[in-house]
């Protein structure tokens, strides 16, 4: 490798292969009503939350034995988001860790998922963290109570509108800083000082710089 | 003593003997966890009937944070989460935000990035040891192992500024190139490591009460691993192969040869002397990288990501106006989620963002390993005595900042 | 005969009686600030800082800390090291009433001062609302030597030549105090 060729981040192979343990995944999983989705080089597939069980248990038996994560997001302030508000995800993996799928469920509000306890028992603190901290409650989980939080807390702190608590900074002479006022960064909803919404716009494409010839950056 | 003993006769004919088992806490406040773990024991005698692990007592709210933090400020919350291999969780970041924006990483970033990061887990391997051979009872160790740790924690000041939490990675390559003497600093540690490890090894390794304490307890099966989401040195001390620097290899670990050491026993022994063969391994990454080191920039060269060099500032508007929407909005990601698994001391790492084209992150999903990992504390434990327990926990590595996130 | 009358004589009496009182309440004062036994309570990234002040390149040891002792019952000081989240606030203050009086806090790292980072739901945002804090060290995390000039500055404080911020001198510990 010479010092000019940068290699990019990596990114799995996409081509999945023959008859492989994600290949048997998908196929079984389409059969259940999945739609499959991709994003650089990870594969999705969005379930009803009837048949999650079942397809968890489908690709387990394909070759994915290995649960890594039980991930949930709240879409509530996601600009352009027209679906459900909350989307729990289950990352599974093969043996090699070569094969990867991304297995999602989309609930509303109040809406329960089934449990995955029954397949990976590695599930039980996962899906724990995932009801303290976006309040998805799973059906059937053996032991579901809060994990992280205090008792006396209520509420779900990754729900978009729990508030993040932020205590203002107070100085001896009497003023005070609201920390909110001096943060930089925006979210994909605000426009900026340009009206610019960067990433958000579809057609956008960034822009490579050169790589220069002299060594070391400032 | 005046009193008499209970009629034993008396007891047997009735049938009416009872016993209770004895619901013990240890902690949140205790030596022997490694952190604020809280365990809640029922215990029969000596022997563990059953074993809750309680934890949050260390719940700092990061996710939440990453939400209200530009994707390059993240990088100042990452390494505080898991503390000992601080590193493994900044690499994991920046790998995620790499990929969600396509950035180029130039090769010398690569290369010093792998070398840090395995010296870092040399380090956390080093405090394991120290710490697992404290709840052992043997102290010295702690002080033999905490000597080397200094000499790589000089490595890091020299590199970044500081011992601990450090901010030297950037989304886009590292903070700035290294100082001048590094490559002999690494030299230098690395010709004087072995030593240590062959003193290490004869203290230790064949130590017959390390042997007489680990060996044949608290056996995790390769199934059982499977089941319960183990991940990283505890689970290839059950036999099961799996590496993400060999089986997904990121910032240029596919350049370099080394070995994954898996054991088949899965008993408190394998996990802590897979360590050592990591260990090992890990500096045999360092060396090689350190003979790949060429000189050449440091950041990726797309003006969207990194801030442009100062000497451009006096000549070119458009540096100006990229270095002022950098700092303080920061760049816009496509929208997207994403997940890069990597490996660190405790077990397969990755961070799942989901961006919705602002400058900050919708939503970061941490997958820390060490809050799976602690799953298998309570099967592993049951049945066994209470002593070793407490080497079990210090077996299977949990962080707390990194249950707790 | 000085020393028996400590035995026999009531601690009224001994106070009535003026020189041999302070000097001995020196010497307890310097007894107390050379051998502060801090109790372990580290949370976070400061703990292994805390950890590393005890190596043979930055001894604490020789400052008198020579052992951490797990028990508050037998602890003079305690480092809180690390950020304090609100689930172990109560934890915090249960382990510092169960410490035997005088005991002092030594306050380390920037979270456990005032929150550092983390100004969020989750931190508390600075210690002295739970326990009263002696001395605060800043840092993330702060050096072994930082750790260090602490307790030496505990050790002052202890022995009454210490100065609060605004120049008064604070005063010397007790060296029995009756109640």
């Amino acid at each position: 490798m010479t010092a000019a060729a940068d290699a990019a981040v990596p990114t799995p192979e996409l081509a999945v292969l023959r008859g492989g343990p994600l290949e048997r995944a998908l196929a079984r999983l389409s059969e259940l009503g999945g739609r499959t989705s991709e994003f650089k080089g990870m594969l999705s597939m969005t379930l009803d939350r009837g048949v999650l069980v079942e397809a968890l248990t489908a690709a387990k038996e394909a070759g994915l034995v290995m649960l890594t994560d039980v991930a949930t997001v709240d879409y509530l302030t996601y600009p352009g988001h027209r679906g459900k508000r909350f989307v729990v995800i289950y990352n599974i993996h093969d043996l090699t860790g070569r094969e990867r799928l991304f297995v999602r469920v989309e609930l509303d509000e109040g809406e329960t998922c089934p449990t995955a306890t029954g397949v990976w028992r590695g599930a039980d603190f996962l899906e724990r963290e995932a009801y303290d901290m976006m309040g998805i409650v799973f059906e059937g989980h053996p032991n579901l109570r809060k994990l992280l939080t205090p008792e006396d807390l209520e509420g779900h702190p990754h729900r978009k509108d729990f508030p993040i608590g932020e205590s203002p900074t107070l100085f001896n002479d009497g003023r005070f800083l609201d920390p909110a006022t001096f943060r930089a960064g925006l979210m994909g909803k605000d426009a900026g000082l340009t009206g610019w919404k960067g990433g958000a716009r579809d057609g956008v494409r960034s822009v490579q710089g050169t790589l220069p010839e002299e060594g070391g950056e400032s | 003593m005046t009193t008499k003993a209970p009629p034993r006769q008396q007891e047997h004919a009735e049938g009416s003997f009872s016993t209770e088992y004895m619901r013990i806490n240890v902690g949140p406040q205790h030596p022997s966890t490694h952190g604020v773990l809280r365990l809640v024991v029922d215990l029969d005698g000596e022997q563990i009937i059953s074993l809750k692990p309680q934890i949050g007592y260390l719940h700092t709210g990061f996710e939440k944070t990453f939400e209200h933090r530009t994707y390059q400020q993240g990088v100042t919350y990452s390494n505080r989460m898991d503390y000992l291999h601080g590193f493994g969780h900044d690499l994991a970041y920046v790998l995620a935000v790499e990929k969600l924006m396509d950035s180029r990483v130039p090769i010398r970033a690569q290369r010093v990035r792998v070398i840090l990061n395995e010296l870092n887990r040399i380090a956390s391997h080093l405090i394991f040891f120290g710490t697992g051979l404290l709840d052992m009872g043997a102290l010295t160790p702690f002080f033999y192992t905490q000597r080397e740790r200094e000499k790589i924690l000089d490595i890091f000041e020299m590199v970044s500024g500081v011992r601990m939490n450090y901010g030297y990675f950037r989304v886009g390559g590292l903070y700035q190139d290294t100082p001048e003497g590094f490559e002999e600093a690494v030299q230098a540690w690395y010709d004087d490591f072995w030593p240590h490890l062959e003193q290490y090894r004869t203290l230790w390794v064949g130590n017959d009460i390390v042997l007489a304490r680990t060996q044949g307890v608290a056996v995790v099966s390769p199934e059982m691993a499977i089941d319960y989401a183990l991940t990283g040195p505890s689970l290839r001390a059950s036999g099961v192969n799996l590496d993400f620097r060999k089986a997904q290899p990121y910032s240029s670990y596919e350049d370099y040869s080394f070995d994954v050491p898996v054991y088949q026993e899965g008993d408190l022994w394998a996990r802590m002397m897979i360590r050592f063969d990591e260990m090992v391994e890990a500096a045999r990454i360092v060396k090689q990288a350190l003979d790949l080191l060429e000189p050449g920039p440091v950041k990726d060269p797309d003006r969207r990501i990194s801030l442009p060099p100062r000497h451009e500032l006096e000549n070119s508007m458009e540096a100006v106006i990229f270095h002022f929407k950098l700092v303080t909005e920061g760049f816009h990601p496509p929208k997207g989620e994403v997940y890069v698994p990597t490996e660190s001391a405790r077990g397969e790492l990755g961070y799942y963002i989901v961006s919705d084209g602002g400058s900050m992150p919708y939503r970061v999903k941490v997958h820390a390993p060490s809050l799976a990992n602690l799953q298998s504390l309570e099967p592993s434990s049951i049945g066994g005595l209470f002593a070793d327990m407490v080497i079990n926990i210090a077996s299977f590595d949990p962080v707390l900042g990194d249950v707790d996130k | 005969m000085g020393l028996r009358d400590l035995f026999e004589k009531d601690v009224q009496e001994l106070e009535a009686e003026g020189i041999l009182f302070s000097s001995l309440q020196k010497l307890v004062a310097w007894g107390r600030s050379n051998s502060l036994w801090p109790a372990t309570f580290g949370l976070a990234c400061c703990a292994i800082e805390m950890m590393a002040s005890t190596n043979p390149r930055t001894d604490m040891a020789r400052m008198g800390s020579e052992v951490f002792r797990a028990s508050p019952r037998q602890a003079d000081v305690m480092i809180i090291a690390g950020r304090l989240s609100k689930k172990m606030a109560p934890v915090l203050t249960r382990v510092y009433q169960q410490m035997p009086d005088p005991k002092w806090v030594i306050s380390m790292g920037a979270c456990a001062s005032s929150g550092g980072m983390f100004n969020n739901y989750a931190i508390v945002q600075n210690v002295d609302s739970v326990v009263p804090v002696d001395i605060f060290v800043p840092g993330c995390p702060p050096r072994p030597e930082a750790l260090m000039y602490a307790v030496m500055q505990l050790q002052k404080k202890v022995k009454g030549e210490a100065f609060d911020e605004r120049g008064v001198k604070l005063p010397m510990v007790e060296g029995w105090s009756r109640g």
